[in-house]
């Protein structure tokens, strides 16, 4: 609870033993026996608890509730005599005995003497908010590290012995997961082993955290669920949601550090980052606790202060401190119309005032523009005394390393951790190491205590007393990352639309074409033209892709039909990516009608590439270049001219594309599968498989993943037609004659498991496959290895 | 309901199915053991769902209202219904002509014919669709279970080696809305233990329980074999807590289990006699029902049979609704008669409640209620008839729609509420809510309608808040 004010302090103050009643005999029983189940404890229904005197004198969401000597003006007393069904107390059951009320009235004209630290039940726990600053206890064993030291202590404390230190091969293999997401090679697990430096695990560490697409596309799945981001789902086929993905895939790649990364999700300056606070806009009527304004309330304090709004949207929480108000506080500084607050949907007439619910670090202005409240609010959000914000992400980082959180469940940051001088020297020093994410990764993974082998929650043991890392199920991206990895089945394109390769020129044969070679200078606002060009196929492509980036709009027609439409509206050029599925055997026609944005003359340009390929294999590239044509004259709305342009002239390569390379880094990798990194399950959408293995739909923010393996997920894994197809073909890959069965065990074991199988389980397998394995032998060992428990979880 | 208190987990694992097992470590929901719940005395075990998606008008099926044949140039607002009434073998109550086997069963029918559902604004048949089948309107800010995970999730298979909850005939994906379909068809925060075993096209239903496609029996158990093996040889056994370890290879077990059961025929519809397979017709629908008869009779505990959500087709009738209902009836009439005769025959009809439900009526001119801000949706506009498409009741309305049941502890031969006989034709008389008709099936079921559990700290009802109270006069 807030801190009592100065008056119930005084009047608790008042001496235990005015009264003649017997508080201890006589009240508390009464008390106890009616009003236990709603008001005790960590129950407060009404926002009304009775633990301690200064609580009952607080009163209840609708205000005091009784003042002392006053009982007969008292709301206890009343409704506890009330027969009224809508108010009457206890509300169900028995009415109180008279001589029970007799006493309590008593009591009150007396002064409600409390017997001095008696409390009903235990007070909450209310973790503090401003980051503490805790000595770290003395080295133990020569384990100088800071989370060795605390773990140490809390070791000692708790009768605990340390875990074993892990061995080399499992804790690359569980390295590389846990950071990138992927299974090591066998070539990296045996050169890791093989090392003989001391400092190899630090060097791992650092290369691991150093490969910032794999980090990228790992962590990408971790912040779509923490951010409800996906690449369709409810809302996004009518505008009423909008995709982070570009936005947080280059954040991951650049380690972009997260308090800057909270401020642009908490006042977005474009429309890139904006998604995460606009939510989901439902068509038609919603309640009133899920108006995109609430859901800003919901989410910014679940994502990132592991709080939880959801009760308070509606009424005052009975579980924790929040008050309907503080939900709307929040929700007000979104509002861009004034807000009424609705107490379980139903209107209460009072408005709204934009508030921020740590006072303690300063306020929102109410009455400032709402991009000033959002940028105040990231600022509040992001303030150095803020330790709710760092504690609450190095939790979450902690969980997925070691399976537990400190807090747990790790939304539920108002509840007690393990170890409170742990979390807050984590959440200190990823403060001072400039919020910086890989850090934090670092430090936790850079101790013995992360380096030891997993540990068994035995029968009996409590699980929420830290014993050592856990074993982690593989989320359903790992484990279809590492299925396509082992059998060579990835997809051949992503569905999101990032620039894997950063660094990268955009690769494409394309140029990039207007009507002059001075277009990269200077186009008049909103010119347009069109460009085009006739291809002539031998045959119909099999598959025909292509991307395109337009400064600043335009529309694709092939042979008649528009394939892709750029509207221009984006602050800036953007990739965008076409299926040409209308492309035939003989002449085609290719026209697109091209606008410059923008208010003032501005650079103006076109690109786009398409990759064919034929039933035969073959392929064929039809790109923008010098071959191309331009007109003046505008086709109608399917892209046909009444009457062929007589003033088609040839179009030019733009002098200066340098200035679009910012937008177009990896762009051939949108079309081109081969030579580019595996497509990782991250970047395309779930699947039934991925469903099955418990990726979400990312309608909630889901913060923790199941942790098992269901009957209904087994059936999928034994005979699904999803995982079959995938052990199939990659059956086909790696049963190649000439290969003894012991090299294919051994490799697989290698590649899945990252430790050769023991003289046991080869004879079993070599036995089973036969010398010389048929696909249908391998599909069936690649299903035992991939369903042992040992590479079904992260250990 | 009440979590148990686990004094030994080796005794506690051995004990246990794995479903409870998963729900019970999983941390997620529990018991909310505010007060002990008492479940009634169930008056069925099992429930089969027949769902009539996109909108089945009642005036056109269960609840007729006067008719009048097509004629070029007439008003349309004079028309309430296209079909002529029939009678039924139930004294002095029409149906809908084209259901004439129905007809044929309605003395033994539970009718309610004021079944009302929240204009939700925008009236979408996904969001309808979601309120109806997990009786909360979305969105949630906690993934709402279907009420099909909860019959799993409360009672469990009848027999344990069978998926308890079973979704027919509906694909989930390459349709549109799908994300939205799958938002409800989906066990929601009780974990995909309880969520649905999908089966969108009943005559390939075997091949969901056999070994996977190029597999033949034989090499599928042996696979299996060789993989109980491998674990015990595995080195690495022992990393996991118990509780991962054996929840994972337990599932495997079940799996496999039903995958090598004698339960697993139950999926194959090709054992069937001819004569049957001809009474339940070639439809999908059709097919669906006499998987859901073949599944009941193994033990599953909620079966829903769909006609298949597909925007603007089936009964989503936005245009031409009197033709495309016309076919709809040749689809399901035979089909839902034979299935209810067939579990006559084997005894089975009184303690399988049989449910015809749809998300909302439909009515020639007035979109949602009266007062409804839904923009109108229809998409034919015209105030009078011109051709053929302009005929059929091409809006949605939610003011009064028709639920039929069969058996599990219903009255025979029974109605419940009316419609207005003239426009709007709203419920006039006992209108039973969405929280009420889930708490009836619950009821039925043995259910409580007010059993809870906790997630994320706060309470989640079977009904609404809790408040779902089942309609006592229908039954039996």
């Amino acid at each position: 609870m807030r801190s009592a004010p100065a008056i119930c302090l005084a009047l608790l103050a008042a001496p235990a033993a005015r009264g003649a009643t017997d508080f201890a005999h006589e009240v508390v029983p009464v008390l106890r026996e009616h009003c236990a189940k709603c008001h005790m404890d960590d129950k407060k229904k009404g926002g009304f608890s009775m633990n301690t005197r200064e609580l009952l004198l607080e009163g209840s969401e609708n205000g005091a509730v009784v003042e002392p000597g006053k009982a007969d003006e008292s709301l206890l007393l009343e409704a506890i005599l009330s027969d009224d069904k809508t108010e009457k107390m206890p509300p169900k059951g028995d009415r109180v005995p008279p001589e029970q009320v007799e006493v309590l009235r008593r009591w009150i004209d007396e002064g409600m003497a409390w017997e001095p630290g008696f409390t009903f039940g235990e007070d909450a726990y209310e973790p503090p908010l401003k980051p503490r600053r805790p000595e770290l206890p003395p080295v133990v064993g020569g384990r100088d590290h800071p989370v060795d030291r605390l773990v140490d202590r809390y070791f000692a404390e708790h009768g605990i012995t340390r875990p074993r230190p892990l061995a080399d091969g499992p804790f690359i293999r569980r390295l590389s997961l846990d950071l990138t997401g992927l299974l090591p090679s066998p070539a990296e697990v045996e050169s890791f082993i093989a090392d003989t430096r001391p400092d190899k695990r630090a060097r791992l560490i650092e290369t691991m955290l150093g490969r910032d697409v794999d980090y990228a596309e790992h962590w990408l799945s971790f912040w779509n669920d923490l951010l409800r981001n996906d690449y369709q789902g409810t809302g996004y086929i009518d505008g009423g949601r909008k995709q982070l993905t570009k936005w947080l895939y280059g954040s991951l790649v650049s380690n972009k550090p997260y308090d800057q990364f909270a401020r642009e999700l908490l006042a977005p300056e474009n429309d890139e980052s904006r998604g995460f606070i606009d939510g989901i806009q439902w068509r038609g009527r919603v309640n009133a606790s899920q108006t995109r304004e609430i859901q800003f309330s919901q989410s910014i304090s679940q994502t990132f202060l592991g709080l939880n709004m959801k009760c308070a949207s509606c009424h005052d929480s009975f579980v924790d401190r929040w008050k309907l108000d503080d939900a709307y506080g929040l929700a007000a500084i979104y509002a861009e119309a004034p807000l009424e607050i609705a107490r379980c949907d139903k209107p209460t007439g009072r408005m709204a005032e934009p508030g921020w619910i740590f006072p303690e670090l300063g306020e929102v202005d109410g009455s400032a523009p709402r991009p000033e409240r959002l940028k105040q609010l990231a600022a509040l959000m992001t303030h150095p005394d803020n330790g709710r914000f760092t504690r609450t992400i190095v939790n979450r980082l902690w969980q997925r390393l070691m399976g537990r959180g400190i807090v747990h469940p790790v939304d539920a940051m108002d509840t007690r951790p393990w170890d409170e001088d742990l979390l807050d020297v984590l959440a200190n020093r990823f403060a001072a190491d400039g919020h910086d994410l890989k850090k934090a990764l670092a430090l936790i993974v850079s101790s013995s205590i992360y380096q030891s082998e997993s540990v068994v929650v035995r029968a009996g043991e409590d699980p929420a007393v830290f014993r050592g890392p856990l074993a982690k199920r593989m989320t359903a991206e790992q484990f279809v990352d590492a299925v396509w990895s082992i059998t060579g089945t990835a997809p051949r394109k992503a569905d999101a639309m990032v620039p894997r390769n950063p660094t990268a020129e955009h690769g494409l044969r394309a140029k990039w074409i207007w009507s002059v070679s001075s277009a990269s200078s200077m186009v008049p606002a909103g010119e347009t033209l069109v460009l085009g060009t006739e291809v002539v196929l031998a045959k119909a492509p099999v598959e025909a892709t292509a991307v395109f980036v337009a400064d600043n709009a335009a529309d694709i027609y092939v042979n008649g039909s528009r394939v892709a439409r750029e509207d221009g509206r984006a602050a800036a050029p953007r990739p965008g990516k076409a299926e040409l599925g209308n492309l035939r055997a003989g002449k085609n026609s290719i026209v697109v009608v091209a606008r410059n944005g923008g208010s003032q003359p501005n650079p103006a340009g076109f690109i786009f590439e398409a990759r064919l390929r034929f039933p035969d294999g073959g392929k064929q590239v039809i790109a923008t270049d010098s071959s191309w044509k331009w007109t003046s004259t505008l086709p109608d709305a399917s892209g046909r001219f009444s009457r062929p342009p007589l003033d088609w002239q040839p179009a030019e390569i733009v002098a200066d594309a340098r200035v679009w390379t910012p937008f177009t880094a990896g762009l051939a990798e949108q079309i081109e599968g081969d030579g580019a990194p595996m497509v990782r399950a991250s970047l395309v959408p779930a699947d039934l498989l991925m469903r099955s293995l418990g990726r979400p739909n990312r309608e909630q923010i889901v913060s923790m993943r199941p942790d098992n393996i269901t009957t209904l997920e087994a059936i999928d894994l034994a005979n699904g037609e999803a995982l079959a197809g995938l052990l199939k073909r990659g059956s086909v890959h790696l049963a190649r004659p000439g290969v003894p069965a012991a090299v294919l065990v051994d490799g697989l074991f290698m590649r899945s498991l990252g430790r050769p199988p023991s003289a046991a389980e080869r004879a079993l397998l070599v036995d089973s496959i036969g010398r010389r394995p048929s696909p249908a032998a391998v599909e069936d060992l690649l299903w035992l290895v991939l369903m042992m428990p040992e590479f079904q979880f992260v250990r | 309901m009440t979590p148990p208190v686990i004094p030994n987990r080796r005794a506690f694992l051995k004990a246990l199915s794995a479903s409870s097992l998963a729900a019970a470590m999983s941390g997620a929901p529990r018991a909310f053991a505010e007060e002990p719940l008492e479940h009634p005395e169930a008056t069925a075990d099992c429930c089969i769902l027949l769902w009539m998606a996109g909108g089945m008008a009642a005036p056109e099926t269960f609840d007729p209202k006067a008719y009048l044949p097509f004629e070029k140039g007439l008003p349309v607002e004079r028309i309430l219904s296209t079909f002529p009434a029939i009678d039924t073998s139930l004294d002095g109550v029409r149906i809908s002509s084209g259901l004439e086997e129905i007809a044929k069963l309605m003395d033994r029918a539970t009718l309610i014919r004021s079944h009302v559902q929240p204009d939700l604004g925008s009236i979408l048949h996904s969001r309808h669709q979601y309120h109806w089948h997990t009786g909360y309107v979305p969105p949630q800010t906690v993934a709402a279970p279907h009420i099909g995970a909860w019959m799993a999730r409360v009672l469990g298979p009848r027999n344990p080696v069978m998926p308890a909850f079973v979704n027919i005939g509906q694909r989930l994906e390459g349709v549109g809305e799908s994300e939205e379909l799958k938002a409800f068809t989906t066990g929601g925060f009780f974990g995909s233990e309880f969520g649905p075993f999908n089966l969108p096209f009943p005559d390939e239903a075997a091949r969901s329980v056999r070994p996977p496609e190029g597999m033949d029996a034989g090499r599928f158990a042996d696979r299996y074999k060789l993989y109980r093996k491998l674990v015990d040889r595995s080195p690495r056994r022992d990393f996991m807590s118990d509780y991962q370890q054996e929840s994972m290879l337990r599932s495997l077990e079940n799996a496999h289990r039903l995958l090598g059961s004698k339960e697993k025929a139950a999926f194959d519809l090709t054992g069937e006699p001819k004569e049957v397979l001809d009474a339940y017709g070639e439809g999908r629908f059709g097919r669906g029902c006499l998987l859901a008869r073949r599944l009941a009779e193994s033990g599953a505990r909620f079966i829903e049979v769909t006609t298949e959500y597909i925007p603007f087709v089936h009964w989503d009738t936005h245009e031409n609704g009197h033709a495309t209902v016309d076919a709809l009836k040749k689809e399901i009439d035979r089909p839902i008669a034979r299935l209810i005769r067939d579990l006559e025959e084997r005894g089975m009809l009184d303690r399988t409640l049989v449910v015809i439900a749809s998300e909302f009526s439909r009515d020639m001119m007035i979109e949602g209620v009266p007062g409804s801000e839904a923009k109108d949706q229809a998409r034919v506009k015209s105030d009078t008839l011109e051709n053929s498409t302009h005929y059929g009741l091409h809006r949605h309305f939610t003011g009064g729609s028709s639920v039929v049941m069969f058996g599990g502890g219903m009255k025979r031969g029974h109605v419940h509420g009316a419609t207005a006989d003239e426009r709007p034709l709203v419920a006039i008389k006992d209108p039973v809510t969405i929280t009420d008709l889930h708490a009836t099936i619950f009821t039925a079921m043995g259910v409580s309608p007010k059993s809870v559990f906790e997630i994320e700290k706060r309470p989640f009802y079977a009904t609404e808040d809790g408040k779902g109270k089942a309609v006592a006069s229908l039954f039996g």
